[in-house]
């Protein structure tokens, strides 16, 4: 008695491996591309060293973590934003207009972005006061 | 017409894209955007400086010291005209001013176009 051999499948279907290959990869390319961009632009011109602050007559605000200030004078957060608005209304130049913004060394930047957000929509234009590192040799 | 190289050369092209990405990439870097409002879309990205939750600084997701940072994005940026040449500043939520504010007086001094990359208030009216 003749047995008869069983066909088997040798070869896999590879018609549709570019197809889905393709549907791959394009899926990791969705994945992999949505990276935060949206943000806001701002312009800071160089920062002012210490000894050129007394010829400038722009407004300085101090920033602490918990405290900000106006030309010295202490306000509440939800004061400083009527307060700057105020202040900045009266200049008419944009140099008038520079607010020098003076951060201690421990201000957080989410507390850092919203102020100069509130300075910059008040038609205040941010400068940075960054304190001059100096060596001091003692004999 | 012949179809059936077609799938190659769209994988093939896939793939030089997927390197080209993966050249910029930043995902390893751990840091979570502040919070804004009024958020835009960056006109153009030519660099990118990252100081994350480490306070350490990245450009284009390579270490960098902040003292070097403006002669590097000098020379990356080169004589590109005003408005091409912004910087993208990915800024964890909590690094101090004593870390991020020396990144800005770089970017500044390299002639870059700050664009601080910011995620959108839950609550817009909670932001001051």
């Amino acid at each position: 008695m003749k047995l008869r051999r069983p066909k088997y499948l040798v070869e896999t279907p590879t018609s549709a491996m570019n197809d889905i290959a393709f549907i791959l990869i394009v899926f990791f390319l969705v994945c992999a591309s949505v990276e935060p961009e949206d943000g806001r632009s701002q312009v800071i011109p160089r920062s002012e060293k210490n000894e050129d602050r007394q010829t400038s007559q722009s407004t300085e605000v101090g920033l602490t973590p918990a405290t900000v200030t106006i030309d010295g004078t202490p306000y509440r957060l939800n004061e400083f934003q009527s307060r700057i608005r105020q202040i900045l209304a009266q200049k008419k130049t944009e140099a008038e207009r520079v607010v020098v913004l003076k951060s201690q060394a421990d201000v957080p930047y989410e507390h850092w972005i919203a102020m100069t957000g509130i300075i910059e929509r008040a038609g205040g234009i941010v400068t940075l006061l960054l304190e001059e590192e100096q060596t001091v040799n003692l004999n | 017409m012949p179809s059936m190289a077609m799938g190659d050369i769209a994988f093939l092209l896939l793939i030089f894209i997927v390197l080209l990405a993966r050249a910029r990439d930043e995902s390893h870097l751990v840091w979570q955007p502040a919070t804004g409002t009024e958020l835009v879309k960056p006109a153009n990205r030519n660099a990118s400086v990252v100081i994350d939750k480490q306070n350490v600084t990245y450009l284009n997701g390579r270490p960098v010291q902040v003292e070097n940072l403006a002669a590097e994005l000098e020379a990356l940026l080169g004589d590109l005209p005003a408005g091409g040449r912004t910087v993208l500043f990915k800024v964890h939520k909590d690094v101090i001013a004593e870390f991020f504010e020396p990144a800005i007086e770089a970017v500044s001094e390299a002639g870059g176009e700050l664009h601080h990359v910011l995620e959108p208030a839950p609550n817009p009216s909670a932001v001051p």
